[in-house]
């Protein structure tokens, strides 16, 4: 496979985003109270493809819904009549731009497992149809740890293209994947295509950025600490800060929990998956009254097991991309990083 | 029809939207079973017609309304609500519509203030012997509600 | 404003006396200007402790627990957050006799900005009102101020507030942060998380947002002290103070200029009545 790299000035860039916006379904980073959210664009300068890291959402929403639809049901005078909502109004071709690296990552991780056991279709269908345009952060945030991970964040291939802002003031424009390739073959064609010496800019680019990490582990050491972490007291200290609200999870970009809630309104109803918190006391709540995790160290534990040791163990990565986002919404401010690394130094 | 009103009703309280003619205003009835209730009961042993709009629910005293009633009746596709009480000091819990007072203030402009008009939900003292009056109560809140056309509250499908 | 000391010493001597069991106190996460709680049960910790005008958690949230309900716990509160300590007090929540309250006479606390906080411009009360202690220099109670956004939004035709509240609805992502952070809401069970309810609804859609953030909203009007736990907490940064704004105000104009937990043993506007409440709004 021969992946292309497009070399152009910062105004080529815009011009390129304004190509994709006019012929395509494009979601960027907008803001809306402070915050940046992935929404749909129609015109470029209503988007900030830069936006800064610790402040904007991941991408999961456009992949999960924070509230998707399943099916509708009504009561007839024959019976109960059951009907697919078929109508996705996210199955259609799509790009995103703007996106990090970490939320790029995050989805890679999730297909692990919406491929295993059940495939969702939905899920398949939103991920085939979408092309990823990321934005490589120039610097990196307070509470981010992305480069001490179990990915390569400079020739990661979760996204399908790559933009890069090079320190000498030119933009690369890099293909990771295939599709990738033929997207930017049909829409970078006023773009020149570069060689070699592209290559090392990018490396001096990323150099700077990696270089601006203020978190650092080995995600190695970790991961085989963690394992027989289980039983450690640490956790009951990690956790009486928190106040059990679900932010974490809902803005992280692999939580992939979800509950089934029906909304019946006289003889027609909906039934919802919306989102749901291993950090939320009634997750684990049986009929009969029986709550395995009651405690709030429980679901903290279940939580930095989750994303450090069962995932691992099951699939072969980390359940987390190391965003910092759960850190920055968390009301008291609880970082993943620090609990890991505080459990397994004990 | 659902897939045309849900792109053009996006929130409460649009007046671009033209009601169907044969629509009719369904109003949720919440009255007091001492009173109220036995009120409405004359109206119907006295014959007084009103309009057929309102759908009861009887609970047991003004001040068993708590305000997520009033939110879920107009979310469960009540266009209205009406909640109606004994009169003040003929509470037959001695103070019940007192405190269900205090509240009715606090939600009626809790509502308005998030876009509902005010007239959506409104509030009445009725005793067991004003039969007329639970009459023309409910007449005025049915013609309010009809000039004011169908509620579609955040209807509007949100699967992002 | 800066009683970091103060607050060590007074915590290193109830820890020597062994008049607590626990501390509650605020840490400094040492970038960003930052402070977050924290929970010191060790005589050795008191030195984390640090108390500016970064000050802002509202630390009563965490008496609402279990492993701080039967302990002695010292603790450090505003004045806003100890007007929701008094109403968790005449709501039994908590024992007076297991407390030790440190007072601060607030002189308000920072924003994200850098800027004073717009609830502490609009204090009315910005000295501790139930304390064991207390530091600084009190100003007493000031006079109540109408919220300068709900004023703005209230000139606003019914539409355009309309729209405006759907934005905010819309981006509500129900994790409940807003309530978990609010000290007030200590139920077991919240309501909307009633399962079997038939009023029950728990889509995270715009519907279901209105639903649970109005009926939250109601449930703590003539409780809300304005400490903005909640705002803080959202990830969404939705301005949540409107809807308790709005409420306060309407209590405070009709009901005997009555704000939350301003004397013991005053449980909130919806638990008493007067004759003379206003009537002209029921047929």
């Amino acid at each position: 496979m021969n992946l292309t790299t497009y070399i152009t000035e910062p105004a080529g860039l815009q011009s390129f985003y304004e190509a994709i916006v006019a012929t395509n379904e494009t979601y960027a980073p907008v803001e809306k109270l402070g915050k940046f959210d992935y929404k749909q664009i129609k015109t470029p300068p209503e988007c900030q493809p830069d936006s800064p890291i610790e402040q904007t959402m991941s991408i999961k929403p456009l992949f999960f819904p924070k509230s998707a639809r399943v099916m509708k049901y009504e009561a007839t005078a024959e019976g109960t009549d059951v009907t697919d909502t078929t109508e996705d109004p996210l199955a259609g071709k799509r790009v995103i731009l703007g996106v990090k690296h970490c939320d790029a990552r995050g989805l890679q991780v999730l297909d692990e497992v919406y491929k295993w056991d059940y495939i969702d279709t939905d899920y398949q269908k939103r991920r085939e149809n979408t092309i990823i345009i990321s934005a490589r952060c120039e610097q990196a945030a307070t509470h981010c740890f992305c480069t001490s991970l179990d990915y390569d964040v400079e020739q990661s291939d979760a996204m399908d293209v790559a933009v890069i802002n090079g320190l000498d003031g030119k933009v690369y424009i890099q293909a990771r994947t295939e599709k990738g390739e033929h997207f930017l073959k049909e829409n970078a064609s006023g773009l020149a295509a570069t060689n070699g010496s592209a290559l090392e800019e990018m490396k001096k680019q990323y150099q700077a950025f990696s270089g601006s990490f203020r978190l650092k582990m080995d995600y190695k050491e970790i991961n085989g600490k963690m394992q027989s972490r289980f039983e450690s007291p640490a956790f009951e200290e990690v956790a009486t800060n928190c106040v059990s609200c679900n932010t974490c999870a809902f803005v992280c970009p692999t939580c992939h929990c979800f509950k089934i809630t029906d909304e019946r309104i006289r003889d027609e109803g909906v039934r919802y998956k919306s989102y749901d918190s291993c950090n939320n006391i009634y997750f684990t709540l049986m009929a009969g009254g029986h709550n395995p995790r009651p405690a709030k160290y429980r679901r903290w534990r279940q939580r930095a097991m989750h994303k450090f040791v069962y995932y691992k163990e099951r699939f072969g990565v980390n359940l987390c991309v190391g965003c910092g986002k759960c850190t920055i919404s968390c009301p008291v401010n609880i970082s993943i990083f620090e609990v890991v690394n505080q459990v397994s130094n004990v | 029809m659902e897939t045309e009103l849900k792109d053009k009703i996006v929130s409460i309280e649009k007046p671009a939207i033209e009601a169907p003619p044969e629509w009719k205003p369904m109003i949720m009835g919440i009255l007091c079973n001492w009173c109220s209730y036995a009120g409405s009961d004359l109206t119907g042993t006295s014959r007084i017609q009103y309009p057929p709009d309102i759908r009861i629910i009887r609970v047991p005293c003004s001040s068993r309304v708590d305000p997520w009633f009033i939110i879920k009746s107009l979310q469960a596709h009540a266009d209205g609500v009406l909640i109606s009480g004994c009169h003040p000091g003929d509470c037959h819990y001695i103070s019940g519509n007192y405190y269900a007072r205090r509240r009715f203030l606090v939600t009626k402009k809790l509502l308005n203030f998030v876009g509902l008009h005010e007239d959506r939900v409104q509030f009445s003292w009725v005793s067991a012997a004003e039969g007329a009056k639970f009459a023309q109560v409910v007449a005025k809140v049915s013609e309010d509600i009809r000039k004011m056309g169908p509620l579609h509250l955040y209807k509007k499908e949100n699967t992002r | 404003m800066d009683y970091t000391m103060q607050i060590q010493d007074t915590a290193a001597r109830l820890f020597s006396e062994e008049k607590i069991d626990l501390f509650i106190g605020y840490r400094s996460t040492g970038f960003d200007n930052n402070q977050v709680p924290v929970l010191i049960h060790h005589y050795q910790d008191v030195e984390q402790l640090v108390f500016t005008d970064k000050s802002v958690f509202n630390l009563t949230n965490y008496l609402k627990y279990e492993y701080t309900r039967n302990k002695r716990v010292g603790l450090v509160v505003k004045g806003c957050d100890s007007r929701s300590l008094n109403l968790m007090l005449t709501e039994n929540q908590v024992k007076r006799e297991n407390l030790f309250i440190i007072g601060i006479a607030c002189e308000g606390v920072m924003n994200e900005q850098g800027e004073k906080a717009q609830n502490c411009v609009e204090c009315v009360m910005p000295d501790a009102v139930i304390y064991d202690e207390l530091l600084g220099a009190p100003t007493g109670q000031r006079e109540y101020q109408v919220n300068a956004d709900i004023n703005e939004l209230a000139e606003q035709p019914l539409i355009e507030r309309g729209t405006h509240f759907e934005e905010i609805f819309e981006n509500c992502i129900r994790c409940n942060a807003c309530r978990h952070s609010c000290p007030l809401c200590y139920c077991n069970k919240c309501c909307i998380d009633q399962e079997t309810s038939t009023l029950y609804q728990g889509s995270n859609t715009t519907s279901g947002a209105f639903h649970a953030l109005m009926t939250w909203s109601l449930h703590l009007a003539g409780r809300c002290v304005d400490c903005r736990n909640c705002e803080k907490a959202c990830p969404s940064h939705l301005p949540l103070h409107l809807l308790h704004k709005q409420n306060e105000q309407v209590i405070y104009e009709n009901f005997q200029e009555h704000l939350a937990g301003m004397i013991k043993d005053d449980r909130g506007a919806f638990y008493k009545y007067s004759m003379s409440d206003p009537d002209d709004f029921i047929m």
